[in-house]
């Protein structure tokens, strides 16, 4: 059964191995913005050795062949290195900018895979994700409050986050998949984010 | 004017997560561009996507780890790729002060279809109703321009679909649907949207799914109107 649970066990069970990064991401923003500055394959490899694997693992989990995955990796820590001066930590963390690119990267990906089924004008014709002016709050992300939260959702409500955020499902796939009203899909998932909205005082 | 009407917080979620079909994508790309309490949303549903990346080191049976792990070159082959790497990124342009002329074609479908809605060429479905059909490699993505006063017949949807007013307004039972509001259904909502009198109702529309019109005259209409 993959629930929250047990994507999420190995930190419970070993709270350091994934320190580095979540206990002070303020060292993690601070090698971007050097490496941008410096360009220092030294300072990249370090930044390369967090994310790669978190990358791959999140990407096999959306159903992406281990070779694909590896290839994706690679082609988003390449784009790490190149815009690295473009990065401003005052408007994300390194982790949140690494997974826009990743996210972006995937969704292009999918988007080439099936441009056959279109008929007229460009493959990728529109900007999904374009840069917004909006800037979000930079309070640092309380990593276990809001796993304590995902933990204490009802286990319907955390499979659904799991399904669209892990395993890159739409809402119609889950309620095919599930055998319930999509409605169901949509009000679980509004909820789910309510809650985790408030346990983090209102501010993910 | 301040959106009245706004993406579903699911939809808002998926869209951050990446996990809508394109065509929905789209329509929500296209209203977060210009609403900022939805830009708030995404970002914060963005800092659960990144939160659920970074602790994305499942565990792991000795065989799904080969599959995970990276492969052993990897790391080379990465260094390799920067040292032969000869990106040099742009001058970023600083913008001028100069006020574009406005447009009611969405920042995000401007590269597709230029500056103007009415330079495109509508196909006419019905009297009163034309439209123009966008590609979406999943899903479709439409846009329809209805006449004012123009009522649309009853229909409930088997999927999702997702409207954004582009020009004009349009109710239905929901409300005043004016630009830059987003009407996001569930599937088990009937509803017979009616456009306003005085111009032309332009909508941005996504589904997953076909419609399902209710009546029986629609229902053999539908073929033709390719709803």
């Amino acid at each position: 059964m993959d629930t929250f649970g047990s994507a999420s066990e190995p930190r419970g069970k070993s709270p350091n191995s994934s320190a580095p990064n979540n206990s002070a991401p303020d060292s993690i923003n601070q090698k971007l913005v050097d490496l941008g500055r410096y360009r220092d394959k030294r300072l990249f490899l370090a930044i390369y050795d967090h994310f790669a694997p978190r990358l791959k693992s999140y990407l096999v989990g959306r159903g992406a062949h281990s070779e694909i995955a590896e290839e994706l990796v690679q082609e988003a820590m390449l784009s790490v290195w190149r815009h690295s001066s473009t990065y401003n930590p005052d408007k994300a963390t390194a982790s949140t900018w690494i997974f826009r690119i990743a996210r972006n990267l995937w969704i292009d990906r999918m988007r080439r895979d099936k441009a056959h089924l279109l008929t007229s004008l460009d493959s990728c014709p529109t900007d999904l994700y374009p840069d917004l002016s909006f800037q979000p709050s930079l309070a640092p992300l309380d990593g276990d409050t809001l796993k304590s939260a995902i933990n204490n959702l009802p286990q319907q409500q955390a499979q659904l986050v799991y399904k669209v955020y892990y395993q890159g499902k739409t809402h119609r796939e889950i309620a095919d998949e599930c055998d319930i009203p999509l409605g169901s899909v949509k009000s679980g998932l509004r909820l789910a984010f309510g809650k985790l909205k408030n346990a983090l005082g209102g501010e993910l | 004017m301040k959106p009245q009407h706004h993406p579903d917080s699911s939809s808002l979620m998926s869209y951050a997560a990446g996990s809508l079909p394109d065509s929905i994508a789209t329509v929500i790309a296209c209203h977060v561009s210009t609403c900022e309490q939805c830009q708030r949303n995404v970002a914060e549903a963005e800092q659960l996507g990144r939160f659920l990346m970074e602790s994305s080191l499942p565990e792991q049976s000795e065989e799904e780890s080969q599959h995970i792990d990276l492969a052993p070159n990897a790391r080379d082959d990465i260094l390799a790729l920067i040292d032969s790497d000869e990106y040099v990124e742009p001058q970023v342009v600083v913008e001028s002060d100069v006020q574009e002329a406005p447009s009611d074609v969405p920042l995000p479908l401007q590269p597709l279809l230029g500056k103007s809605l009415d330079n495109l060429l509508w196909k006419s479905m019905a009297p009163g109703l034309k439209q123009f059909v966008l590609p979406a490699t999943s899903g479709t993505l439409r846009l329809l321009r209805i006449a004012p006063g123009t009522s649309m017949p009853i229909h409930s949807h088997t999927g999702s679909e997702v409207t954004l007013v582009l020009r004009g307004s349009y109710y239905d039972e929901m409300g005043r649907f004016g630009a830059g509001d987003v009407a996001d259904l569930d599937p088990e909502v009937e509803h017979q949207p009616a456009t306003a009198t005085g111009e032309d109702c332009i909508c941005l529309i996504a589904t997953d799914a076909p419609l399902k019109f209710s009546g029986l005259v629609p229902r053999l209409l539908q073929p033709f109107f390719q709803l």
